[in-house]
């Protein structure tokens, strides 16, 4: 087989969320095809293709996470390989994401850790209900780019003032990009506690966090 | 009926997983198996349907649908299983009526049937947030509207200059604030007795909400109490606590469930399906004696889109047919308050449950995001329109939102704001300006050039 459609095998199994089909290619494939190839050009357009089919509605959420969980199967055997052969993929950023105090809503928030970790981040999930403190701590230990707090109820978006607040009191709020949303958060609210990112919808969530990172990288 | 305590019971022995196995490995597969098992297909020509199999096969896709998911305790990383057999039990001795109110302003609530020429249910008001400054006026503008049978009071944010975060003791006091400001309202709208079913809208928390159902603070044994799962079927001891206590006093319990479209129930044929299958974890779980319900569609949040008005429309036929208790239903506009597209959008959300045969509330604008947004003028509309199409048949409504979502759809993705309560009401008299109340007699106008009527 060449690697051609190896690539085009893989970017399949990966639309159609097949997870055992995905991990039989790449074991197929994994002595034979360059494993940074492998993501790049057959698993990483894949993850590209079904993000933007989500986001304009053609498939759901249970779409979405089951490419997602495909992904980390076959990465399980990827890893080793390109750790063996000195490789290292593209990474876009480096973001620490979860919901705040008190609120236990996570889809959103999962569909966006899913969406960010598909399009090349390395996605830190640290749950719901997370104090301003468990961002920052996670934040500093993995040197985060960015912090994204998602708040679905109005009594819980005052929280994500705190982890700023935090940031602030410690002196660290230059060193991070903090992204919000969730169901009640609007622009107005992002603007007022002053966020860097505001998404209307998880789907939202990548090209703002691409965008603001490559500002900061930039500046 | 199992008993709550076999539920508690069950939350603390049934099978132990975590959130995402039981998302993964058992609520996709089995909403997909029985989407394809009962043949469920949406078809976007006829958002209302007017098919009584396809209402009962969604029923029976609920109920093989529950007793195979049941529902998921967060807190002790269990589901709580429930047997088709006992599912069918808890329906058939489940309450078909609830009395809310008290003195004349005390009602029946029975369940209804899809083309049903009985007077539906109109219940008023919004939960969402609201100024201090113009709740008590909210609350005596919703009493004040005679054809509303119960209201919903808004929900407060603040108190004073301090915010009303969940856990905090804010969010008590605002519960409490509240709860003083709306059976004020009510005693001024001349309504003392009308029952207000949210309780409590300011409070999420358990904590907050049995503090401020001390009855020093105005709340009643003939209000309603809605208590709320997580998506999708999933509940904490928080929400646990609230039934615990509600049920140790015989409370009136809502069950209110926002599944999402797009979300783990796939699309809207899925969702139909769960969306009736939290009636059963609201009879079982919540020990509800009436339901709410306001499925939303992800990507657009809003809940009248061709495939959110599906989802509604057949959900409550399986409801109204197969269980018949008092439910009704929420719907969330796209467009922005005060504004031709959301009397638009609105009619057709109501045409699609009144046929059905469930209860009617307001439609909330701008997708109940915002402060503020919620106007009395919608709850005036949604009585009137109760009352003006009675006997309306899913065959005319489907055919009439066709009509209304060619008007609507094509901005249903970049819907005008509108203009919020300060802005088109005079708050001293709590009256519509002239812009507004041009608007709506303009668009009642059209409206009824579509068929609808208003009284």
């Amino acid at each position: 087989m060449e690697d051609k459609e190896v690539f085009a095998k893989l970017t399949k199994a990966i639309v159609e969320g097949d997870s055992e089909q995905l991990v039989r290619l790449v074991k197929q494939a994994i002595d034979k095809v360059d494993p940074l190839e492998m993501v790049e050009k057959g698993m990483a357009p894949g993850m590209t293709e079904i993000g933007s089919k989500f986001g304009e509605g053609q498939v759901y959420l249970p779409e979405l996470l089951m490419a997602a969980e495909a992904w980390e199967e076959a990465m399980k055997i990827i890893k080793p390989k390109l750790i063996e052969t000195g490789a290292s993929m593209k990474k876009q950023g480096t973001v620490v994401i979860g919901t705040v105090q008190t609120d236990i809503h996570e889809i959103g928030k999962n569909i966006l850790a899913n969406l960010l970790t598909t399009a090349g981040f390395d996605v830190h999930d640290i749950g719901c209900d997370a104090p301003a403190a468990k961002f920052l701590n996670k934040a500093e230990e993995v040197r985060a780019d960015i912090i994204a707090a998602s708040a679905i109820m109005s009594t819980t978006v005052p929280y994500q003032k705190d982890i700023i607040d935090l940031l602030e009191s410690k002196g660290l709020r230059d060193n991070y990009i903090v992204m919000v949303g969730g169901g009640v958060v609007t622009q107005q609210w992002a603007d007022k506690i002053g966020a860097d990112g505001y998404g209307e919808l998880a789907s939202d969530g990548v090209e703002i966090a691409r965008k603001l990172v490559s500002q900061k990288k930039g500046a | 009926m199992i008993s709550f305590l076999e539920v508690l019971e069950r939350a603390t022995s049934g099978p132990m997983m975590s959130a995402k196995e039981y998302d993964m490995k058992v609520f996709i597969p089995a909403v997909r198996e029985v989407v394809k098992k009962y043949k469920i297909e949406f078809d976007p020509k006829n958002p209302c349907p007017h098919d009584d199999d396809l209402a009962d096969r969604i029923y029976q896709a609920g109920v093989e649908l529950y007793s195979k998911v049941g529902t998921y305790c967060t807190d002790t990383e269990r589901v709580i299983h429930f047997t088709a057999e006992e599912i069918e039990q808890a329906v058939y001795e489940c309450p078909k009526v609830v009395y809310f109110g008290e003195g004349p302003d005390r009602v029946e609530w029975h369940g209804r049937m899809p083309d049903d020429d009985k007077l539906p249910h109109c219940h008023v008001g919004s939960g969402t947030n609201t100024t201090e400054d113009v709740a008590l006026k909210m609350v005596e503008a919703y009493g004040r509207i005679t054809k509303a049978k119960t209201t919903s009071i808004p929900s407060l944010t603040t108190v004073g200059t301090l915010t009303g975060s969940l856990g905090s003791p804010m969010e008590i006091l605002a519960g409490i604030n509240m709860m003083r400001i709306a059976r004020e309202g009510l005693r001024r709208a001349g309504r003392p007795g009308m029952a207000i079913i949210d309780l409590h809208p300011s409070c999420a928390s358990g904590i907050a909400t049995i503090a401020s159902s001390n009855p020093e603070f105005g709340a009643r044994e003939s209000d309603g109490w809605i208590v709320a799962p997580h998506a999708e079927l999933k509940i904490n001891y928080d929400s646990l606590n609230q039934v615990a206590y509600l049920t140790s006093w015989g409370a009136n319990i809502g069950q209110e469930a926002g599944p999402i479209m797009g979300g783990y129930g796939g699309g809207p044929e899925g969702t139909a399906v769960v969306t009736l299958a939290y009636a059963f974890h609201g009879i079982l779980v919540v020990r509800a004696t009436y339901h709410l319900t306001y499925p939303i569609q992800m990507l657009n949040v809003c809940s009248t889109t061709p495939e959110m008005i599906y989802v509604i429309s057949t959900s409550s036929q399986a409801f109204a047919r197969n269980i018949g208790a008092p439910y009704y239903a929420l719907g969330y506009a796209s467009a922005g308050p005060a504004t031709r597209q959301y009397f638009y959008e609105a009619a057709a959300y109501l045409l699609a449950i009144q046929s059905s045969g469930i209860g009617i509330e307001d439609v909330h604008p701008n997708k109940a995001v915002g402060t503020n947004q919620a106007l009395p003028i919608d709850s005036e509309f949604t009585c009137a329109f109760g009352h003006g199409n009675i006997g309306i048949t899913r065959k005319q409504a489907n055919s009439i939102i066709k009509k209304l979502m060619e008007e609507y759809l094509p901005n249903i993705k970049n819907p005008p704001k509108g203009r919020d309560l300060y802005k088109c009401y005079d708050l001293e008299t709590m009256k519509p300006d002239d812009e507004l109340l041009k608007l709506y007699d303009a668009v009642i106008k059209e409206l009824n050039g579509y068929g609808i009527n208003f009284k």
